[in-house]
């Protein structure tokens, strides 16, 4: 009897406080950065066929004629992934060490997120935030950058005029024998129906082997790596079982420089690895093959306005000691 | 006007009070202090409670409860079944164990020993490690030495070493709290001592140990930290097809725990993200039912056990 | 008969023997499992530290795993910083409450308040983590619009503070009730108020109790990861301020555990036996105040 009231006491409590609270965002004054984090289910309805939707209308928002100020949240991937390996590239953020060698130089203090889908979150929920990303993670929830003019898209990397791209890579172990599971799978990536799957998701496919013809191999294929690479993997791999369920295939997401190892030391069958494989790293044992090719998008806020940047406005942002640490030192 | 005899003498009008606390304002300070954190608390929980329920419990939907993890779907079946099968190993691993040294240190072991102070000490720090350093632990151990790659059991493992000082510090209290007279009574009826304490002394203690297994349960549903590098993050039940053909649980496979689950699915969303968080969200409220629902459990029997001692 | 009757008697002996021996083997596990993972941890971090160089390791101010420059003062002090802000938010509120449970709350209000603290102390920490990107960050970030993000240190020492919160409670309310009920009257009986009487005499006869709850406290805030590392930045730099993104040791080892290899996964490690080392501090500490009051 007790224990009933004090059930539905709480359940009362519960309820002021969702009254209480819910509204408490929406009474904060820069009202303008809470739509992405606060009103997230507004967005969750909306399917590919209402995309265009969004877009139509982020310009219609009053804070797109407020240019953006204040301090540059600078987010950054951890040191093993290959987007952060590839965009450093690409942008030269990087520094010449002792030895020549031009190693990886991102601002000490950028925040770091660990995944793919941790920068997209950080991304969305601030507007003070600038992050770069897998083209093919890429959604409506956050605003790709044009760089030097050009937008992103999987047509302008495929025409060559939007140049930050990398290839998506897998890699095998060519020290022991690939198994025929395995080779199956990989078989089934590099086929046509692979091949479609990828192009589905935008990304840019280099052509395919023919048909996929079913080997009578059965078993586990481990794949292990890269969380730009591990959506793309996903779909192949939903894709992949509906057709051959003999074969079962199991993904660990982590990063590009756990692909490798875990491939070298044999805890897995097949590594992802989203930028190019380093010298270094096929001489330990490696196969490497190229099942697309990404583009990294550099994405901001849906309400920063800002639209277009260039090369050298991101090496600046990123690089240690560059010197844009506010959005309106830009451009 | 009837008042019962203790509140009779502490019974002050609030007239008094109030004049009380005019002439000691620092009292009425402190009285709204004390009030404030009251409010606070509790109003945190019921926001933090209330933001779960409300964002969570419309998205609970049958998909999310598919026996196969896809993509569209979400499922977060396959991650409650590697949570069954993970606690379980770590149970039967982990309760025998926890029990006997409970046994040993309450009957056997003479008061004041070595070993009893080295294992007194030894608990006390195992209870005290951070599920991260049981993690790295796990890491170096079952996954690159024993198992060669993320395991159920390696997580398994792992976690009963985690549990094993709660199993034995609540075994402990239970036996503690048999009255001697029952074990007195047993050897003069000539009973011997295992005799006494496995139809005696367990019996009588068996509500106060459940407690505690049913507490470590509750830590382990709840555990991520010194799982993610031990147990993986695979999202299916791991199985294997044996050598007669039929596809059987394999433990040495990889399997995301429901927490795990809520980890990744938070860690890493797929575009369009907002699937991924409200299934996040229901997760999260199914996860916080069975470890909320967990502890009060436990802490049910534990309180039934006071009232019948 | 009389022979039959020898021979239970003796195999029951050797049962006896057998489950008792098997007692004090099970009891030594704890032992064991104690020494494996001071061992491999050690065994694994120690040689890296020695690497590195311990005067580098620990106060070096740059980590760069991909330069090989493996410095965790950042991460130490990020742990300090962070678990020091969850004792300001936490310990204050924590003890506040405590007092209000054990002495000014009605039998029939404790009976609500109660399921509450207990909820708090059930919620696991990725839940906690989850809920701190939610709601802690993005509020944070609308009262300071201009930094940069809501998330960092600010972030990081309310999210542990709200986890820390359960454990000071249950323990020093438990500390509070224990004290003596004579202590209580006799300063009514001197005249003092209810407040002053349980703020001046009792709190203080249960300091230690209290003492104990702010350890453990502490204790669960310096090893608590997945909780923070949605809410802290996780820039590997000293702290500036209460908005500058901050690294914990926990969160070093989980950010970079997944991939390291070579002495980049050993320096992380070694930042664990670091981290172990403070978690032993406070285990001492905490024992010494036990065996204090007792």
């Amino acid at each position: 009897m007790r224990k009933l009231l004090t059930s539905i006491l709480l359940i009362l409590a519960l309820t002021l406080t969702f009254a209480a609270c819910d509204p408490a965002p929406a009474n904060d004054p820069p009202a303008a950065n809470n739509p992405t984090t606060n009103d997230t289910p507004a967005p969750s309805n909306n399917t590919t066929n209402e995309t265009p939707a969004t877009p139509a209308e982020t310009p219609v928002t009053p804070a797109e004629t407020t240019p953006i100020t204040g301090a540059i949240n600078v987010i950054s991937r951890e040191d093993g992934s290959g987007t952060r390996g590839a965009f450093v590239e690409l942008f030269d953020v990087r520094i010449e060490n002792a030895e020549g060698r031009k190693v990886d130089d991102i601002r000490q203090d950028s925040d770091i997120q660990n995944s793919t889908g941790q920068v997209l979150t950080a991304v969305q929920g601030n507007k003070q935030a600038i992050g770069y990303i897998s083209l093919g993670s890429l959604d409506n929830t956050v605003k790709a950058l044009k760089i030097e003019g050009v937008d992103a898209t999987p047509e302008n990397v495929l025409n060559g005029t939007y140049s930050i791209a990398r290839p998506f890579n897998i890699v095998t172990n060519s020290n022991s024998v690939l198994s025929e599971a395995a080779q199956d799978f990989m078989n089934f990536i590099m086929s046509d129906e692979g091949q479609a799957i990828i192009k589905a998701e935008k990304y840019i496919s280099q052509g395919s082997t023919g048909a996929y013809t079913m080997s009578s191999a059965s078993g586990t294929v481990k794949v292990e790596g890269s969380s730009s690479i591990s959506p793309l993997m996903e779909k192949i791999k939903e894709a992949y079982e509906a057709i051959n369920s003999n074969i079962k295939i199991e993904i660990q997401t982590n990063d590009s420089g756990r692909g490798v190892t875990a491939t070298v030391e044999g805890s897995c069958d097949i590594g992802m690895v989203s930028r190019e494989v380093r010298a270094e790293e096929v001489e330990q044992g490696l196969d490497v093959t190229a099942i697309c090719i990404d583009g990294i998008a550099v994405i901001v806020n849906v309400d920063n306005p800002l639209s277009d940047v260039t090369k050298a406005d991101i090496k600046e942002i990123y690089q240690d000691g560059g010197s844009i640490t506010r959005w309106e030192e830009i451009g | 006007m009837t008042i019962s005899k203790k509140e009779s003498i502490n019974f002050i009008p609030l007239k008094t009070r109030v004049r009380g606390y005019i002439k000691h304002p620092l009292s009425l300070v402190l009285l709204l202090l004390v009030i404030g954190a009251a409010v606070i608390v509790v109003g945190l929980v019921a926001i933090l409670i209330g933001h779960l329920l409300i964002k969570g419990v419309p998205h609970i939907k049958p998909e999310l409860f598919e026996w196969k993890y896809t993509t569209t779907n979400l499922s977060m079946m396959p991650a409650i079944i590697n949570t069954l099968i993970i606690t379980l190993l770590s149970l039967v691993i982990a309760v025998p164990i926890g029990i006997f040294s409970a046994i040993y240190l309450v009957e056997y072991a003479k008061k004041g020993s070595k070993l009893v102070a080295i294992i007194r000490i030894t608990t006390e720090t195992l209870s005290g490690i951070p599920s991260i350093v049981f993690g790295l632990f796990g890491l170096i151990v079952f996954t690159t030495m024993i198992f060669k790659g993320y395991s159920i059991i390696g997580g398994a493992l792992t976690l009963s070493i985690m549990v094993l000082p709660i199993i034995i510090r609540t075994t402990e209290e239970a036996l503690m709290s048999v009255p001697d007279l029952f074990r007195e009574g047993s050897f003069g009826l000539g009973a011997g001592k295992l005799r006494t304490i496995v139809r005696i002394v367990l019996p009588y203690a068996v509500p106060g140990i459940l407690a505690g297994v049913i507490l470590s349960i509750g830590r382990m549903v709840g555990e991520t930290a010194a799982l993610i590098f031990t147990a993986g993050t695979i999202a299916g039940v791991p199985t294997s097809v044996n050598r007669f053909g039929h596809t059987v649980l394999d433990v040495t496979g990889s399997g995301r725990t429901l927490a795990l689950h809520l980890f990744e699915l938070v860690q890493n969303p797929q575009t369009p993200t907002d699937r991924y968080f409200n299934a996040a969200y229901a997760t999260a409220v199914v996860l916080l039912v069975l470890v909320v629902g967990i502890n009060a459990l436990s802490s049910f029997i534990a309180r039934r056990l006071i009232s019948k001692v | 008969m009389y022979n039959t009757n020898e021979t239970t008697l003796k195999i029951r002996a050797l049962r006896e023997a057998a489950m008792k021996i098997l007692f004090t083997i099970a009891a030594c596990v704890s032992i064991l499992a104690v020494l494996l993972i001071c061992v491999f941890i050690f065994a694994n971090g120690i040689p890296a530290i020695a690497e590195i160089g311990v005067t580098k390791f620990l106060f070096g101010r740059t980590w760069k795993p991909n330069a090989d420059i493996y410095g965790i003062f950042p991460m130490i002090i990020g742990s300090l910083y962070a678990t020091a802000g969850a004792i300001v938010v936490g310990v204050p509120i924590g003890i506040l409450m405590a007092i209000f449970m054990a002495r000014f709350c009605p039998k029939s209000i404790y009976k609500i308040i109660k399921p509450f603290v207990e909820l708090l102390a059930g919620i696991p920490s990725v839940v906690y983590g989850f809920l701190g990107i939610r709601i802690l960050v993005p509020l944070i970030h609308s009262f300071f619009p201009e930094e940069k993000s809501g998330s960092g240190l600010l972030a990081a020492s309310i999210m542990l503070g709200i986890m820390i919160l359960p454990t000071i409670i249950n323990v020093s309310e438990s500390a509070i009730r224990a004290v003596p009920e004579n202590y209580y009257e006799g300063s009514l009986a001197l005249g003092a108020t209810h407040e002053r009487s349980v703020f001046f005499t009792v709190v203080p006869a249960a300091r230690s109790g209290i003492l104990a709850s702010v350890i453990l406290g502490v204790g669960r805030a310096i090893g608590e990861t997945m909780a923070v590392i949605w809410v802290a930045g996780n820039a590997p730099i000293v702290p500036k301020g209460l908005m500058s993104s901050v690294r914990t040791m926990t969160s070093n080892v989980v950010l970079e555990m997944g991939y390291a290899t070579g002495l980049h996964r050993d320096a992380l490690i070694g930042t664990a036996v670091v981290l172990f080392v403070f978690i032993l501090i406070i285990n001492l500490c905490f024992s010494a105040i036990k065996r204090g009051t007792k």
